[in-house]
């Protein structure tokens, strides 16, 4: 369990960073921030980057800013640990506190985990829910992406080999609420749900049921087409959500069960977004 | 028997106290020392290709291109010698009993996914993985079966064409008739989850042949250096004297590091290949979960008869374990069935009694002892029996234990099984777990929630006998050619009136140093802060047999006390001459010697000491210089220990989350001789019970790849998952020199009983099947 060779270098600037990137010929370098997803794969050799580009001292780029009434950026190398600590987004601390344990937490960063692209990781569940929006450099452009289309299939963004994740612009939404079941405490999510109004208008991401964070758009419709959120209205919405997923099964949970998770915890999380309170009083920062 | 009931507050033993350990301050300031910590110069580091497949044909191994890398030292194959001709044979005298022969690495065939085929040796561990790649195997696929009860397509030994190694009844009795005579007769079948030790350190060893005087060194992280030791010389047909097995402090064992596995032979035998250069081997966590033992995976096919006051009349089983590919060494393939079989009806008086075990072998990584050997799985299916029976009859699930619990007026209480039961303090021992329980709150709670819509509660119960400190006629059943029955101390006072232990006994973070050394200070009459033990080292204690069976303060502890005993009476001796005063007034307490009713000492153990190895002018004709003994002891039966666990836990029905509300174990330890050492164990064999019960499984697919090959999915539980403790204690002396019961391994035997009684109270599911999860729960639920 140790990596194959891999060169290293560390990247003074996003501009270096996507350059090296751009250099190798085989386009297997990698960025390295927190390395909570990538050095397992690394350890494991699922993963054989010939170039490691290191960010993480690149400056700059671990700042949260409010850049308009409604809406933050937030930097790529922003830490999970800095997402509970923080106060804007009431949503980004409390999904942030699900994510592994406060070792991860301290060295995971918000890049980091948007281009893994776990489909059963926190952060992109919440980045799609809330419409987040995804600032992308390559060595001559500078895009953004929309949540929804960063993500392509499992561990599959839609970067190209020579771009990076430089910051996030998430909204801050008006309600919201987020319903996680992991099989043991900082576990990945089996099922997790975030929901989040964002001008008005709901959206209802779940992880753990396919090869990215997947919209309820059934439900969100219901919702959306209401004036109340209603306990009938709520459970309605679930129901739709359970009907509308097809998760596979494995041995953490059949695929019964995962339908049965998304349609109690897109319950909770409209319960939550209704009350506009979060149901969790642990405090695991 | 008389109960202990505590320590004179005032008194000056140190047994019964919680002294600090002396182990505690090294690890807390990060100087414990374990194998991972050995850097010796020219340290060249092993890594092992390990087989992609369950069962195969090695048509041929190809390590031409890693010979011509420029990184790879030295590559090593099971295809020539001294690797060919050995392998790892576990000898039992038992009828019926197959014996299998595991390679060092595996050259003709592979028979489970992770078993190692060839050695790499670099200077770094990185350089060696790299050099598997280059190696290139070629195989013929065979077809594949990790379940013990369907059928093989491909036997994995041509000796067991069935794949059975084993197969033992135990029989007592007339089932049949009692069967046929009872108000309600329980079938049921009742599979429990394979599982792996996983202690924090995972297996190491560094071995070292010395060119100059022909010895081996091998420093191993193994719970039985001198077992180790004994077989090594065996298969290298070296002489014993010239090996030195020395285990540092060792991070866990759980009984993972209690066998000798073909990596540690390998090891050794490279560096005899190469001598001089350090050969080091630190076993990463996903060869653990592939390669190291595993254990528990067991099937249980019972049928009980009650009589209409809940009498237990008869009970039949049959019982199947997975043992794997090989029978392992040196334990053999009976050490499941056999503890399966022989302790199944637990701690309740039984006269009829049928029971079939057997050992089947499988494309999976080799059974071995895990904490609790098979009882944590047979407690389970016993403790489902009765709670079953209980619901039939309408009894509760305390009252028909009560009913058949084996009394102290049954003791010595013969078991069906011919083990003799030497407790017998069961129901003292639910008494007391009730009261700290407190069943009538809980019973009105679950009572009160009834028809609301809060969560479902439910409590469950575990009663258990475990067989500890194994002596030669209590450790006979497997038949293996050694009986581990006894250990060796010696305790010696130094000429300054310290005194060093050096103790056969092993210690994998029990605190064994704390333990032997709270046994010897009181037993010459010494402060403890006086004794230092060393332990590990084959070249410095005479013998042990190691961690295993719950078997080292009873063992080893009695060892330790005799010497000490031994000692006193010659510094008495001695001090009776030099104070010309008779033995029988003279008091050796506190490291002085007294005259019984004086005020002050007359001597101190230094004076005596310094005479006895300075001073052979003042030594009594006929007395020897020096104050030191070597003991053996050995209890010859064994010690039960008898535990209760009651746990209660609330289910989430929306989710199948099962949260445990609270939690008691009362144990009979005996004497207790470091209550803070004998909680540790007992919480932390219930935290592993709970793992068992509701988290850690070890699953192969059917083509024998295992699925959970990482601690991403082997699910070990965490802090936010273990609750927190009530824990209680009877202390009923064992016949042994200190009264003591093992309590290494009883914790473990709870918690599937408990998860598994408390689901079925709550939500009236039965549970057939472990690992309890909440998938399960809710599936049941729809």
């Amino acid at each position: 369990m140790k990596p194959a060779p891999f060169d290293y270098v560390v990247a003074a600037s996003p501009r270096e960073a996507v350059q090296y990137l751009a250099d190798v010929e085989d386009a297997s370098a990698k960025i390295i921030a927190g390395g909570q997803s990538l050095m397992p794969l690394l350890a494991l050799r699922l993963a054989r980057p010939s170039l490691l580009v290191d960010i993480n001292r690149i400056p700059g780029l671990e700042t949260i800013e409010r850049i308009s009434e409604t809406t933050i950026r937030i930097g790529t190398l922003v830490r999970h640990r800095m997402l509970c600590a923080q106060t804007n987004s009431p949503l980004l601390h409390e999904a942030a506190r699900w994510i592994g344990h406060s070792a991860i937490r301290t060295r995971g960063t918000i890049g980091g985990s948007l281009a893994h692209a776990d489909p059963a990781a926190e952060l992109p569940i919440v980045a799609v829910a809330a419409g987040m929006v995804i600032e992308v450099m390559g060595p001559s452009t500078q895009r953004t992406v929309d949540a929804q289309d960063f993500f392509i299939g499992t561990l599959e963004n839609s970067l190209a080999d020579d771009e990076m994740i430089v910051s996030v612009i998430s909204p801050l939404p008006e309600r919201w609420g987020f319903a996680e079941y992991a099989r043991r405490h900082g576990d990945f999510g089996l099922v997790t749900v975030a929901a989040a109004e964002v001008q008005g208008e709901v959206k209802i991401a779940v992880g753990g049921v396919g090869s990215k964070p997947v919209r309820m758009l059934e439900s969100e419709g219901l919702v959306n087409d209401s004036v109340t959120l209603s306990g009938q209205l709520i459970d309605q919405a679930a129901r739709a959500a359970a009907a509308s997923v097809e998760p596979n099964g494995d041995f953490h949970g059949s695929a019964r069960y995962r339908i049965g998770l998304v349609e109690e915890l897109v319950r909770r999380s409209l319960r939550q977004l209704g009350s506009g309170q979060a149901d969790s009083e642990v405090d695991w920062s | 028997m008389t109960e202990i009931t505590g320590v004179d507050p005032k008194g000056n033993e140190s047994v019964g106290r919680a002294v600090q350990r002396k182990e505690d301050y090294r690890f807390l300031i990060g100087r414990g020392h374990y194998v991972s910590d050995l850097r010796l110069p020219g340290t060249r580091h092993v890594a092992f290709l390990r087989s992609p497949l369950a069962h195969a044909k090695i048509n041929s191994i190809d390590i031409s291109s890693a010979l011509e890398a420029d990184f790879v030292e030295a590559i090593f194959t099971g295809e020539s010698d001294p690797f060919k001709s050995v392998s790892l044979i576990a000898r039992s005298a038992l009828p019926s009993y197959i014996e299998t022969a595991q390679p060092i690495l595996a050259w003709d065939k592979v028979r489970f996914s992770g078993e190692p085929i060839a050695a790499v040796v670099a200077t770094d561990r990185y350089l060696a993985e790299d050099g598997l790649e280059l190696i290139e195997v070629e195989y013929e696929r065979l077809p594949a079966n990790v379940s013990a009860w369907s059928t093989p397509a491909e036997p994995l030994h041509k000796e067991a064409l069935d794949n059975v190694l084993l197969e033992r009844r135990f029989q007592s009795g007339d089932v049949k008739d009692a069967l046929a005579g009872a108000e309600v007769v329980i079938e049921r079948e009742l599979i429990s989850n394979r599982q792996g030790g996983n202690p924090l350190e995972c297996r190491a060893g560094v071995a070292l042949f010395e060119p100059g005087d022909g010895t081996l060194q091998f420093w191993s992280g193994t719970q039985v250096p001198h077992l180790v030791r004994n077989a090594l010389a065996e298969l290298m047909g070296m002489s014993e004297a010239k090996i030195r097995v020395v285990a540092p402090d060792v991070g866990g064992g759980f009984g993972t590091k209690a066998a000798l596995y073909p990596e540690d032979v390998a090891i050794c035998m490279i560096a005899r290949l190469m001598p001089g250069t350090p050969i080091k081997w630190v076993e990463d966590r996903a060869e653990h979960l592939l390669s190291a033992t595993h254990a528990r995976d067991h099937r249980y096919l019972v049928t009980a008869g009650f009589s209409s006051d809940g009498t237990l009349l008869a009970l039949k089983a049959d019982v199947t374990c997975n043992v794997g590919a090989y029978s392992v060494y040196p334990w053999t393939a009976g050490i499941e069935p056999l503890m399966a079989g022989g302790l199944l009806s637990g701690p309740y008086r039984l006269e009829n009694y049928d029971c079939m075990v057997r050992a089947v072998a499988t494309n999976s990584s080799p059974s071995g002892p895990y904490r609790g050997v098979a009882r944590p799985a047979s407690v389970f299916a016993m403790e489902a029996i009765m709670d079953e029976a209980a619901r039939r009859l309408g009894m509760s699930t305390i009252d028909i234990r009560r009913k058949n619990f084996i009394g102290p007026q049954d003791i010595p209480y013969k078991m069906p099984t011919r083990l003799v039961d030497d407790s017998g303090h069961y129901e003292r021992c639910l008494d007391k777990a009730l009261e700290l329980f407190d069943l009538d709150q809980f019973l009105e709670e679950q009572q009160r929630r009834r028809g609301t819509n809060e969560p479902p509660i439910g409590f469950g119960v575990a009663c258990y006998n475990e067989l500890t400190g194994l002596g030669r006629a209590a450790s006979a059943g497997p038949r293996m050619p050694f009986r581990t029955g006894h250990d060796a101390c010696t305790v010696k006072v130094n000429p300054d009136g310290t005194v060093t232990v050096f103790s056969g006994v092993t210690s994998q973070g029990q605190g064994l140093e704390t333990t032997v050394a709270q046994i010897v200070a009181d037993g010459i009459g010494v402060d403890y802060d006086d004794v230092q033990v060393r332990i590990g080292n084959t070249d410095e204690s005479l013998w042990g047999f190691g961690a295993f069976s719950s078997r080292q303060a009873v063992i080893g502890g009695g060892a330790a006390q005799l010497s000490a005993l031994v000692v006193r009476d010659k510094v008495i001796r001695l001090a009776s001459e030099l104070l010309e005063i008779d033995i029988n007034d003279l008091i050796l307490r506190d490291g002085k010697i007294w005259v019984a009713g004086e005020v002050e000492p007359r001597l101190s153990l230094a004076e005596i000491a310094r005479v006895a190895y300075l001073e052979s002018n003042r030594l009594p004709d006929g007395m020897e210089p020096g104050l030191e003994a070597t003991r053996f002891y050995d209890p010859i039966r064994g010690a039960f220990a008898a535990g209760v666990q009651i746990g209660s836990l609330e289910v989430d029905v929306s989710t199948g989350e099962i949260r445990i509300l609270k939690w008691v174990c009362v144990e009979d330890a005996g004497r207790v001789i470091n209550p803070a050492i004998v909680d540790g164990q007992i919480a932390g064999a219930i935290a592993q019970g709970i793992g068992g019960a509701m988290y850690e499984h070890l699953i192969y697919d059917g083509d024998g790849n295992l699925s959970t090959g990482t601690l991403m999915d082997y699910l070990i539980p965490t802090s936010g998952e273990i609750p927190e403790m009530i824990i209680g204690h009877l202390q009923f002396p064992a016949d042994n020199p200190l009264g003591v019961r093992g309590v290494g391994e009883g914790g473990t035997l709870g918690p599937n009983a408990v998860i598994a009684g408390a689901v079925a109270d709550a939500l009236g599911i039965l549970v057939d099947q472990l690992p309890v999860t909440e998938g399960a729960v809710w599936e049941g639920l729809q």
